[in-house]
This record gives C-alpha cells, structure tokens and sequence, in this order.
C-alpha cells in the first residue's frame, strides 16, 4: 500500500480513537447526571434515609465518607510524607530506597478487596475493634499510602539541588534544611498528593465493605468506633440489593452524581493547586 | 543536643521509610494466617462428620467425590480406590426409615447406638451424620475424622459452592478461570484503543487537543468503580442483553467492557510515557532517510518503546484482575467455567466481597475465602514484579 | 551548476528571529562548509533543507529555498520524498537500536523496496562507501550498538547514502567523536564528494579548512561571509570573519 495512504488511514483511526475516548466519559458523566440531577435537593443532600431507603436523603453516608477521608488521611498523610522524606532525602539513590520503592510500587498493586481481607483480619477481628470508623480508616490509609508516598516523593524531587546546597552552605542541618527549604518549598504539590488520595479512598468499595460501613444507619456516628455508611457503599447497596431495584434508581442515580461530583471536585482542586503553584515556580525563574 | 535530635527523626524517618514493606508482610501473614487452617478443617459442613463401616479401607473422601457420591455420579468405593462394594449414601434423615421414632428414647438419648448398628450392618455404606449424634466407640463402625480439605480439591474443584451439602464445594478453579477470562477480554479491548490513544497523544495531537485529552483520561482513571459498576449495570446490561439476544446481559463481556475502560488510563498513560522516552534522534534519523511520520512510529518509536508498552499492558491486566465492584456488579455471579464470551462469569475479588459477610468468622468458608485472597494476591504480586521486570528491560536497552 | 539556491531566507522560532536574509547557492559535487560561533543559525539553516526544522513547533519561514531548482517549501512538494534525496548525518551518532543490517536496510525498507537481493547488495555497497564494511562484514546481524562511536557515525553515514540522496547534509558529525574516528570521517567525505553534494555544519576551523571547498560564516542569523575556503582562511574579507577566525586559531 501506498506509505502516504496508510499514514492518512492510521492517524485518522488514532483521531477517532482520541475522540471515542473523550466520548466514552462524556457519556459516563452526562449519564449520571442527567438522570441524577432532578433528585439532588437540600432535603437528598441533608436528609437521612426513609422508607427502605426509596425516600428521604444521603446525609449518614455523606457525613460518612467524610469520616473514612478525615480518619485514612490521618493514618496515610504522616506515615506517607515521612516514609518519602526518607527515601528522597536521606537514601537518595541507594539499594534501601530501591527497595523501598519496589515495596511501594508492590503496595500499590495489591487489589483493593485484599486491603478488605487485611483490614477485616487485623482491625476488626484481631485488634476487635469491630466494624468501626477506625478499622475503616486505618484499611483505607494503608491503601493511600503508596500513593501519598510517590506524590510527596515527586514533590520532593522538584526541589532543586541548588535550594538544599544553598542551605548547607548556610551552615544549616539536613534536618533544618528539610524544614526550612525543602518542605516549604514543596508543599504545594504534596498538597496535591494528598488531595488526589483523598479522590482515591472517598470512591473506595471492597475495603470498607468488611471494616465499616454500614446498610442502613440512619443516625450520625459518635465514636470512632461506630460504623458508618458511606457513599460508595450507599451506591452499591441500593442498585444491586433491596426489594425494588426499579424505584431505588433515583436515590442512585442522585447518589452516583454526589459521589462523582465530590471526586471530580477533588480531582479539580488538585490539577488546579499543581498548575496555579507550578506557574508560580516558573514565574521566579 | 541538636546532633540527637536530628539522628532521632531520622530514624523515625527511616522507620516510617520502611512501613510499607511491613504493610506487606502484615497483610501475607494475615492473609496465610486467617486462610491457611482451610487444609486442616473437616471437608463436611460444620457440625456434621462422615462415617463407613469399620471394613471399609477408605481414609479420605474429597468434597469433590462425596457430592458426587451424594449426587448417585459415583455408585461403587472401586471407583474412589476402595474395594469392589456398592456405596451406600446415608444422610441423617434416613435413619427414620430404619426405626421407628419410638425406638430412639426420649430424647433421642439411644439415636447414636442406632445409627451405629444401620452402619455396621452396611458394609458399603458413607454416612453424614451430626456430630451430638455420632455413634463413638460402636463397633464396625469408622468415624473418618482425620478427612480435611485437600489442596486439590481446592485449586482443582470445578465447582464453588459453599452451601453445598454434605460437602461444601471450593473447587477454585472456575473463580480463577472466570477472573482471567474476563481480564483477558478486557484487555483484548483495551490494548489497541489504550494504544491508539497513546500515539495519538504522543505523536499527533497539537498541544490544545493534548490540553483536553490529558485530563479527561486522568478523569476516566478518578471515577470511583462503583460508579463504573453502576453505569454498567442501568446501561450496558440492557444494553447487551438486546444487542446480542441474551436471557441476561451480565456476562463476562459486558463486565470485560467496562474493565477495558477502566484500564484505558492506565495503559494510556503509561505507553505515552514510554513513547515520548524514544529520543528525538531516533525519530530526526528516521525521518532525515524519507519515512513517513506512520512508518516512523511504528518502525521506530514503538519497538523502542515496545517494554514500556508492554509493561503498560501488563498493569492494565493487574488493574482489571484486581477490580471488585465492578466484576460483582455486571458479570453475572455465576461460578462456572467460562465457555463464551456471554456467560455469567463469577472473579475471584466478587466471590470475596460478596460472601464474606456472610462467612461466620473462622469458619471454612471464611478461610476459604482468605486463601482465595491469597490466591488473587500471588497472581497481583506475579504480575506487578513481570511489569517492573519488563520496564527494567528499556533502562537496559542500548547499553 | 547550483544543485542548492536559497534566496534570502528568514527563519523565526516563535518570536526569535534565527536567521536573517540567507542567501547562498551550492555547487554539485562540492563540500561547503558552514563554521560559525553556537548559536549563530548554522545547524537552523543546514536543517532547512530537508525540512527538518518542521518538526519544531511555532517556527515560520520566509524567502525562498530551491533544490534542483524546486522551490522545497512549495506545498506540492512532499517532503519524504525530498528526505530521501536530501540526506542527514547528525551530531551525535544515533543508529536505531536494530541489527547493522537493519540500520542501512531501513531507508530501502521506508520507501518501499522489498528485493532482498537489491538490499543486500546496497547495504554492501553503503558500508563500503563508508569505509567501513571491513570492520563489520562479519557481524551484520549484530546489533549497531555493539559498534564504538566513530564506527556508528560511519554507520550513519552508510545509512544515509544507501537511499541515495544527491545531497548529504552533516551536522557537526565528529563533534562527538576521538580525533582517530574524526580524520576517517573526514577522508570520508573527501571521498564522497565524487558522488555527492555534502554540506556540513562544524565548530572546527581547521575541519573546515580541510575538507571544504567553499565555507559560509555565520553570526547572529546572518551569513556574514561565503566564499572560497582557501580565501576566507587566508584572506577573508569581512573584518568579523577575520577576528573569528584568528580569535580561534590564538
């Protein structure tokens, strides 16, 4: 075949591809919210659920997930950043960094439902903290973990070498350097990290279905040791099991799009914190 | 002072440095703790035991064997290794058969002794029988209580059923089958759209188009899978269902559909990447000689790239075999071997999420479940070191 | 006969104006010479001739640039095909990660030529134009890595003549290479010269002095001299040619 015809052929099938692509999550989003959009109100927004759930609102499951975010970034957030500062400032590029990478790297490959399994043996059975706030919390950090820990690494390695030499030849200490210069000098893109696992946990099913969440609770947790409902869970639970699927679909199509708008939401915030700060960066050049 | 402090937080630095391996650790020793006793647990539903005539030589009877006993597939002990005797199958109820409800005392106090003489009567029978009422000690009578959950009934068994009486069934092998297949369809469909995409992103697109497409994928890969699971359950099952005139649209191509998009970012991504590694020499060289753009990407840019790729290919399939909710919320549940593209197709993580709940803790159920985790997690792990193994390989390369 | 004609050719990346009113013709069968401080639009200018500077973003082009007469920035012209007769040797050595044989064959391959006898032979033919098919006559199905840096810029230069181009263009080919490797490649091209037209981009003086018939100074986007290499080493005419030249030699 003629070369000039084939290039035209295959980059028109790679155009189309790009287009289909865009087209499939359009479909997904314009979906969800077409069909959802009628239900959001206050009442769905700030109501409990009534009526095997076929009326009234989401708010346990909102107040929920919110919890699980709070409660898995508390767990994640230190253990993650600190684990990075570690293999970024102190090991650089050594055999223990490697390693600890490739364990990242592993962590984070591990399918969610088995941080369920885990999360159900040791939190819930072995600690017996039961299904609970914290055993759902502390499943979902492990989970953000690896991805905490590569976003601050990245962080970290945006920060020039000039900036930490800078400090040294200041006479500071590493540890110094690393909370005068290094830190600061990152944080808004660990700030991103951490806003993009926020995104990760608040849409996670399989391993809160064993360590927290909660069918039906129509009341507000008021210990960490209460179980909660949740916004996936939510989903899941009133589009797969209960008496009448059919007029279930409104609370999930209108819970489909406050879980999506949440997680878009989160997702925005983030490309935006990382492209407003980078411009910054490149501004002082 | 100072000196100290610093060489404290370091080694709380270097601590928290090492949580993820110990993550990891935690979660195979709880994994093989909590899964593990599944080999050392009797092969009959809880409470009940399996009981022959003393004669009989048979020690051990698979949970695959004795439904099949049960089900009248096996009629003679030759056929399971034991001598030339029809086998008798007993279930508890039967005894009422025997005697009359006015020979077992009052309250069933002589029930045992009873079962004891049926079974010694019987040379070829295989009785299941609850264990308050197992006749210990009766003469003729061999109570099979060394009879535990073989490894080849469990990675063998064609069939998962754990309601199954008298033997519950966890025969891993249509969950394992069900999860590739559905993977592999998956990623089938992904692949050439993931990696027409990727060129497209990499070669082609002007830095506008590149604007909109790159975070829309980024999107794709923030949409939680349950709302995947969701949009395929209102949408794609009807929607496959017509299509293809099926009874039911959850088969394992509807759930390989909506995996295949769930893995487009990944691969998407991570082929871009590959691909815009290829120097711009490679590309300036192939070029200066006459190819077209095409043929400069397809003989140049990809077999450079071709380890990222695959690679990327590779995480896609991790991706998918891992997914949960989705799997439990389009496939169709059904635990048989896969034989087409549109039949119910049960994964290994939906078995999970849907039966733990409702496994008594400690049960065997419930360790069959973890060692079913564990199952999933091995085969995660082996591809997520093949994936680092194959892109360690274009670090190498031209060396 | 002029075989390259370019008439006062502008070149701009975005708002940098690289090259400024370029005018210059080339002889057949001659070796012209571009030298020059970095910076100063010779790789920019030798890169218009086979249109390699399209794959930069944002850069404009005006004036006129013919080859045989044909102007190549015309829209009917397609550039593969003027690729294939405007031939590039580039910096640093860049083979494909491919068998030796694959490197020379590829160009054949691209454009469409499947006679495995023809290939054979023009690969042969290359590397022998390029001085090197003894060194590897044994080992062509080795990968071109396995080859040292000066015999990969001999590869190069095999790879592109086995399309065979009318003009060979060469980006500073030894810059990157030991002095050994450096006077191959320069005998090199004294021989090729009976084939070919060869224009070369070099930040050596006596380099250009050595192998060029004709050298082109530039500074600053402009071509501040070009004339004969004999005159503009021994008697340049512009007072900036000369204090570059003397400023270099010391």
């Amino acid at each position: 075949m003629d070369k000039k015809l084939a290039q035209k052929i295959a980059f028109w099938i790679f155009r189309i591809l790009g287009v289909f692509v865009v087209g499939i999550l359009l479909w997904i989003l314009g979906f969800i919210i077409y069909n959802g959009i009628g239900v959001i109100s206050l009442e769905f927004i700030f109501d409990a659920p009534r009526d095997g759930m076929l009326k009234g609102g989401i708010f346990p499951a909102i107040v929920g997930t919110f919890c699980l975010i709070v409660g898995s970034m508390i767990v994640a957030f230190p253990l993650g950043v600190m684990s990075a500062i570690y293999t970024n400032e102190y090991v650089r590029d050594g055999k223990i960094s490697r390693f600890i990478r490739m364990m990242t790297n592993n962590l984070g490959s591990i399918p969610s439902v088995i941080f369920g399994l885990f999360g159900m043996a040791l939190f819930v059975n072995a600690m017996s903290w039961g299904d609970s706030i914290i055993a759902g919390s502390f499943t979902l950090g492990l989970l953000a973990l690896p991805l905490v820990i590569r976003t601050t690494e990245e962080a970290l390695r945006m920060v020039p070498d000039s900036l930490r030499v800078g400090s040294y030849a200041l006479g500071a200490s590493k540890l110094q350097t690393i909370r005068y210069v290094v830190l600061p000098t990152a944080f808004p893109n660990i700030v991103t990290g951490l806003i993009l696992s926020i995104g990760r946990v608040s849409g996670e099913t399989a391993p809160i279905l064993f360590t927290v969440a909660a069918y039906f609770l129509p009341k507000l947790p008021s210990s960490i040791f209460d179980q909660v409902m949740a916004l996936p869970y939510h989903l899941y639970v009133i589009s797969t099991s209960g008496t009448n699927l059919e007029a279930a679909r409104p609370v999930a199509y209108g819970t489909a799009l406050v879980l999506i708008t949440l997680v878009l939401i989160i997702n925005f915030t983030a490309s935006f914190i990382r492209r407003h700060f980078s411009k910054k960066l490149g501004g002082g050049h | 002072m100072r000196w100290w402090i610093e060489k404290i937080v370091e080694k709380i630095f270097a601590a928290s440095g090492m949580i993820t391996t110990v993550v990891i650790l935690l979660i195979v020793i709880f994994l093989f703790k909590e899964g593990f006793g599944l080999f050392n647990s009797p092969v009959v539903e809880k409470g009940y035991a399996l009981c022959v005539n003393a004669v009989n030589p048979v020690e051990h009877i698979g949970s695959t064997t004795i439904k099949k006993i049960y089900n009248s597939g096996i009629e003679n002990w030759s056929e399971i290794g034991g001598f030339n005797e029809k086998i008798v199958p007993f279930r508890f109820d039967d005894i009422f058969g025997h005697y009359k409800e006015e020979e077992f005392g009052e309250n069933y106090e002589k029930l045992p002794e009873k079962l004891g003489e049926v079974i010694a009567q019987t040379p070829g029978i295989l009785a299941f029988i609850p264990e308050e009422y197992l006749p210990k000690g009766v003469e003729g009578v061999k109570i099979l209580d060394g009879n535990t959950v073989r490894p080849e009934d469990f990675f063998l068994g064609q069939e998962w059923i754990p309601t199954s009486t008298p033997a519950p069934q966890f025969g891993v092998l249509p969950l394992i089958l069900g999860t590739l297949w559905v993977s592999l369809i998956a990623i089938l469909i992904a692949t050439p759209l993931g990696m027409g995409v990727a060129i497209y992103l990499s070669e082609l697109a002007q830095s506008r188009v590149r604007d909109i497409l790159k975070p829309t994928v980024e999107l794709l890969a923030g949409i939680p899978s349950v709302v995947y699971g969701f949009f395929g359950l209102v949408v794609l099952v009807p929607m496959v269902q017509k299509t293809f005139s099926l009874s039911v649209g959850e088969t394992a191509f509807t759930g390989s559909v909506i995996l295949a998009i769930m893995a487009l970012p990944t691969i998407i991504t991570v082929a871009e990447d590959a691909m815009r590694s290829t120097p711009r020499a490679m590309r300036e060289a192939s070029l200066a000689l006459g190819a077209t753009h095409w043929q400069t990407i397809y003989k140049v840019v990809i077999p450079y790239a071709i380890s990222g790729i695959s690679a990327a290919v590779v995480l896609g399939i991790g991706r998918a075999i891992g997914e949960t909710m989705v799997a439990l919320m389009v496939t169709g549940n059904a635990a048989i071997i896969p034989k087409t593209l549109f039949t119910p197709v049960r994964t290994i993580p939906a078995t999970i999420a849907a039966e733990l709940g409702e496994a008594p803790h400690g049960g065997v159920h419930y360790q069959a479940l973890f060692v079913l985790g564990c199952v999933l997690f091995l085969i995660t792990l082996v591809i997520s070191i093949s994936a680092e193994l194959i892109s360690k390989r274009q670090h190498n390369k031209g060396l | 006969m002029n075989i390259i004609e370019t008439k006062d050719v502008n070149f701009y990346y975005g708002d940098f104006h690289a090259l400024k009113g370029v005018s210059l013709d080339v002889a057949k069968n001659s070796v012209t010479a571009f030298i020059g401080p970095s910076g100063c639009g010779k790789s920019t200018f030798l890169r218009l001739m086979n249109r390699m500077n399209d794959l930069i973003p944002e850069t404009r082009l005006t004036g006129k640039c013919l080859i045989n007469g044909e102007d190549i920035y015309d829209k009917r012209i397609d550039v593969d095909v003027l690729r294939k007769k405007v031939g590039m040797v580039f910096q640093k050595p860049n083979p494909f990660p491919k068998t030796i044989f694959e490197n020379i064959a590829y160009g054949l391959r691209v454009n469409g030529i499947k006679d495995k006898a023809f290939i054979q032979n023009r690969v042969e033919e290359s590397l022998k134009s390029a001085a090197l098919w003894e060194e590897v006559k044994d080992k062509l199905s080795r990968s071109a890595y396995d080859l040292s840096g000066g015999q990969q810029q001999r590869l190069c230069i095999a790879r592109a003549l086995a399309v065979k181009p009318d003009i060979l263009l060469m980006d500073e080919p030894a810059s990157a290479l030991d002095p050994i490797s450096t006077s191959k490649i320069e005998e090199l091209i004294f021989t090729l010269k009976a084939e070919y037209t060869i224009v070369i981009v070099t930040h050596n003086m006596q380099q250009a002095a050595r192998v060029s018939d004709t050298t082109g100074f530039f500074m600053l986007g402009e071509l501040i001299e070009f004339s004969d290499t004999k005159k503009m080493f021994l008697n340049p005419s512009k007072e900036q040619t000369q204090n570059y030249i003397t400023g270099r030699f010391g």
